[in-house]
């Protein structure tokens, strides 16, 4: 009796088709902030930064700082923090609830964005992984929404949220 | 007040859906889920799911040097260890699929890989570099016994159990579809079936396949993301058990299984065990394997 294989082979250069991925909005910033803050209204939290400041940032934090993408406010029971990081090819923007006494209470991604610019658009590199042979065809133009492929690395968001609070014990707890 | 949330429609009807996203396990953690009540009680399910993988991770992580994982690390070898019960049936499933495969899934072989830089090092007595799953007992009430001093590394299988468990929190929550998804370990539970894309290894800007997955997990392997040159010669997370030796190749392995523990550690099954061997482990857990071979060794656009 025949049985089929278990495990299907496929070449790679013969896939019919292949597309850049992937954007990704979850949440808007009122939508993270009434999740983790439900019922409330948020005062913003100006963070004014020396440059001495930043400079203790940057040293406690071992990241640079980024003057803008990093925007506080402050609640009832504690402090809702936005900001973005780049990655080599990703952008991200989180929210971060942190206690009253500054501890991380809840972190949601509000937005997810690949970016592999150059190697994506430049056609004669592309070409290589596209329409040498049929295949299971990738729809173009469709939303990706699920991906599955080695793992990719949220490191900086790890990074940025050392850094953040940073900034919350130098711009807010010693204040 | 109309509230701000995702899915919270006054007006419509009490079908909500949800997506969000939390960095988690190293990786960008994806839920999605639907059911017929309030979008508010919906995130509260997702919060409990999410609540789950934390769980996880803090028991698990080789990273954290304050894991339990790393406790069995640190004496493992020096007096039985009572195990948390997520972390005994994770140690439980990974022997079984080390024993299934006959060695060529074990999570005993991250002294190679703490060598390489790609393990952090947490100062424990020296690892023994011929431990392997084998020196790994389990006993009677959750405690577990290295008869020598050994690192066990759960990163190829704690992922798939942290999905699983996160599809239980919102199954018990009372969610009937949804999608979970830890960096591409994912699985898709309901009446509606997902179309996956599969990156393609060499070019992770670029989806090469797609799968339509229903009720069923989907993983995938590639030591693409994971190569680099240490001291002169070319290393990736992915080590071979039997050969000791790193996997370098560009191709990737996607299984896709019942369950996401499964579909995790058969990835791995299939990449190093032999050909008969990976075909009776897939029939075992009636998972089936799809292989992207690459037509050159190169995954360097994205090192």
């Amino acid at each position: 009796m025949f049985t089929p294989s278990r495990i299907v082979f496929l070449p790679m250069a013969a896939l019919a088709a292949a597309q850049p991925v992937q954007a990704m909005i979850y949440l808007s910033i009122e939508q993270a902030q009434e999740l983790m803050f439900p019922g409330q209204t948020l005062v913003p939290a100006p963070l004014n930064l020396s440059a001495d400041d930043i400079a203790v940032v940057e040293r406690e934090a071992g990241t640079r700082y980024l003057a803008g993408a990093l925007r506080a406010w402050k609640a009832a029971d504690g402090y809702f923090f936005v900001d973005a990081v780049i990655g080599k090819h990703d952008l991200i923007s989180y929210a971060v609830a942190l206690t009253s006494d500054g501890k991380v209470r809840q972190v949601e991604i509000l937005e997810y964005r690949e970016a592999y610019g150059g190697e994506v658009r430049n056609a004669a590199w592309r070409r290589q992984f596209i329409g040498r042979a049929h295949g299971d065809p990738v729809q173009l133009g469709r939303d990706i929404r699920n991906i599955s492929g080695a793992t990719l690395s949220c490191q900086h968001v790890t990074d940025g949220i050392r850094r953040l609070l940073a900034v919350y014990a130098i711009a807010i707890a010693r204040r | 007040m109309p509230s701000q949330l995702p899915g919270v429609d006054r007006h419509a009807a009490r079908r909500s859906s949800i997506r969000r996203a939390r960095p988690l396990l190293g990786t960008r953690v994806e839920i999605v889920a639907a059911a017929d009540f309030p979008a508010a009680e919906l995130h509260d399910a997702v919060d409990a799911a999410f609540a789950a993988i934390e769980r996880i991770e803090r028991l698990m992580s080789y990273h954290d040097p304050e894991s339990e994982l790393s406790r069995l690390n640190r004496e493992g070898a020096v007096r039985p260890q009572r195990m948390h019960r997520d972390t005994c049936a994770v140690v439980r499933a990974a022997l079984e699929f080390a024993s299934l495969s006959g060695g060529a899934f074990d999570p005993c072989v991250a002294p190679w890989l703490e060598e390489w830089g790609l393990l952090p090092r947490h100062g424990a007595a020296r690892a023994d570099h011929a431990a392997s799953w084998r020196d790994v007992e389990i006993l009677a009430e959750s405690r577990v016994r290295f008869r020598r001093p050994l690192r066990l590394d759960l990163g190829g299988i704690a992922k798939g159990y942290a999905v699983d468990q996160a599809v239980r929190a919102l199954q018990r929550s009372g969610v009937r579809n949804m999608l979970v998804n830890a960096g591409g370990d994912l699985r898709v539970v309901g009446d509606e079936a997902e179309t996956i894309a599969l990156r393609s290894p060499q070019a992770p800007g670029l989806v090469v396949h797609t799968i339509v997955l229903r009720d069923a997990a989907l993983a995938t392997s590639s030591a693409c993301y994971s190569r680099r040159r240490v001291a002169g010669v070319e290393v990736s997370a992915l080590l071979n058990p039997g050969s000791r030796t790193p996997y370098l190749a560009a191709g990737s392995v996607s299984v896709r299984a019942a369950d996401c523990i499964s579909a995790d550690a058969l990835t791995k099954v299939v990449l190093f065990a032999d050909p008969q061997t990976a075909e009776q482990a897939l029939k075992a857990c009636r998972a089936q394997a799809l292989v992207l071979q690459a037509d050159s060794a190169d995954c360097a656009s994205h090192a």
